[in-house]
């Protein structure tokens, strides 16, 4: 595994844009030197973003690491590369079973087993959660079909499980809270699983108010957003109408700029749905 | 939050709304209360107001042996609260503030927006009244009927 | 120069920066401060150390070590803010032409310089 270890390394010293580094880091990660894998993974999605493979990766070795809402972000960017990847699929319902939700995690089984119906370890992890396997479906058609929308593990309020479903990573590491600190959508889970979105809610009561008051007290006009970088994430805060205020929270390896977007698409999206919810 | 003069309502729950002060009592430089708010019994707004004066009057003259114009304002930092006395110029003469704050806020926020208030009372303020001379017997009559309606009864 | 000057000299050579302050946050109270006609700095610092401590607070309520870097933007410019030790806090107010890369690079690393 050593001698392994040393080839792929000189590999990637000589040519850095290699996809040596899928091999590398996996690699790494077997013999658990996570942080190593860590930085060879992070290389390899900075430079092949549209390469589901690097995502998975990356997944797994934030898996590994406890990082389970970065695990899910880069599960979920697999899955949008390559929808049939039932790595991505089987990941994710591992994650989902970690957080308690049984039935997320059944449902991402059971697609898994769609794609691939010859993948002897679904049927074994859909038995451990206490549900029998349903017998080898039909293979699906040529068409790809839409992924079945995940079930929160916290309680949604009426109509938000949609809310933010077409987004990068779904509704997770999202947050839609009214005036009155109370979450709207979305949700927010720690490293250990622990959902922390009605917390964190309560927070950001007053940062609207604070932030208003301060933009327009220095002469820069109404606040836009907040950008707030910390060792462990990137949070930005949107405003999607004068009473909420939207958080999206990433993984400090993507890009604030990144993040930035997404929390702009994930303000749109708020702002549709309280046209037709509020 | 109550006030004897409906003029100072509006710069004082401006204040109040952004400060997030826990205790607020505007007075005259002799003690005389004009608005309190957060006080729940009388003895207290008169015995702050009394000490507020008091030691405004102590630092003034402090501050004049200095050779110096006198102080913007005192702030007392407590482990659980803060305390801050402002004397300032009205159009109805010298006034002073005092205001008691938690940890919930700061100096800074408490300063930045007192500064505000005395600004907006110096604008809302009407123009000065001929007062009439005051008699002993209506000092007693005018202090109960001011307690009175600073605690709205 | 004092090594407080010198931090407040490289962020306000930045390009679009009006004003740079270091601000005790729990107080709110400018510590030292260098800024253009128009910039309050009272404001700037009773209003910042405000908001980075209640988002320090979010942060916390996250599970997250605290920020190393805040940036609040408005309609015609914005704050920055960089904690460092001791409570401190380094603020720009920039205008929306401001190089907010560069005033980032500089903001983080002086403020982790401030003592």
């Amino acid at each position: 595994m050593t001698e392994d270890i040393r080839a792929l390394t000189a590999r990637m010293a000589d040519e850095p844009g290699s996809l040596a580094f899928l091999e590398l880091a996996e690699a790494l990660r077997r013999r658990g030197q996570l942080e190593a894998a860590y930085k060879v993974a992070r290389g390899g999605v900075s430079r092949y973003p549209g390469l589901a493979d690097a995502h998975d990766l990356m997944a797994r070795v934030l898996s590994d690491q406890g990082d389970l809402a970065g695990a899910f972000d880069a599960w979920s960017s697999a899955l949008q590369l390559d929808p049939m990847r039932t790595s991505a699929l089987k990941g994710i319902a591992f994650l989902y079973f970690r957080a308690g939700d049984r039935a997320a995690a059944l449902t991402h089984l059971e697609r898994a087993l769609e794609v691939d119906p010859d993948d002897p370890t679904i049927p074994q992890a859909i038995s451990r959660l206490g549900t029998e396997a349903p017998a080898a479906p039909v293979p699906p058609p040529v068409e790809s079909r839409p992924l079945p929308t995940p079930v929160s593990s916290a309680p949604a309020a009426r109509g938000t499980q949609d809310l933010f479903e077409q987004l990068e990573g779904g509704g997770q590491g999202l947050l839609l809270v009214d005036g009155n600190g109370l979450r709207l959508g979305g949700r927010l889970t720690g490293a250990d699983g622990d959902a922390m979105g009605d917390r964190v809610a309560a927070q950001l009561a007053g940062v609207s108010r604070e932030a208003a008051r301060a933009t327009r007290l220095l002469g820069l006009g109404s606040w836009h957003s907040i950008a707030l970088e910390s060792p462990d994430a990137h949070l930005v805060l949107a405003q999607p109408t004068s009473d909420t205020v939207l958080l999206a929270s990433r993984d400090p390896s993507m890009p604030m700029g990144r993040v930035t977007l997404l929390a702009e698409r994930a303000a749109r999206a708020a702002r549709a749905w309280l046209e037709v919810e509020g | 939050m109550r006030a004897l003069e409906p003029w100072v309502v509006q710069p004082l729950e401006t204040f109040l709304a952004e400060s997030a002060a826990r205790l607020t009592l505007l007075m005259t430089s002799s003690g005389q209360v004009v608005a309190q708010h957060g006080f729940s019994r009388s003895l207290d707004v008169m015995t702050a107001a009394a000490l507020g004066a008091g030691i405004v009057a102590s630092t003034d003259e402090l501050a004049r042996l200095m050779g110096g114009a006198g102080f913007e304002a005192l702030v007392h930092h407590g482990q659980r609260q803060s305390c801050m006395l402002a004397a300032f110029a009205t159009p109805r003469g010298r006034w002073i503030g005092l205001v008691v704050f938690g940890p919930e806020t700061s100096v800074g926020i408490v300063r930045l927006f007192f500064d505000q208030m005395i600004g907006q009372l110096a604008a809302a303020a009407p123009r000065e009244q001929p007062s009439a001379p005051m008699l002993a017997e209506n000092f007693e009559t005018e202090l109960d009927a001011s307690l009175k309606a600073l605690f709205g009864r | 120069m004092t090594a407080t000057q010198t931090s407040l000299d490289r962020v306000t050579r930045v390009a679009g920066v009006r004003g740079a302050l270091i601000v005790s946050a729990a107080d709110g109270l400018v510590v030292a401060e260098q800024l253009m006609d128009g910039v309050d700095g009272q404001a700037a610092a009773a209003l910042t150390g405000s908001l980075v401590g209640r988002l320090a607070r979010t942060a916390e309520s996250a599970g997250l070590r605290p920020p190393v870097f805040v940036h609040l933007r408005g309609e015609a410019g914005s704050v920055l803010a960089a904690p460092g030790p001791d409570d401190l806090v380094l603020v720009a107010v920039v205008g929306p032409e401001a190089n907010l890369g560069l005033a980032r690079l500089e903001m983080i690393e002086a403020a982790g310089r401030l003592a």
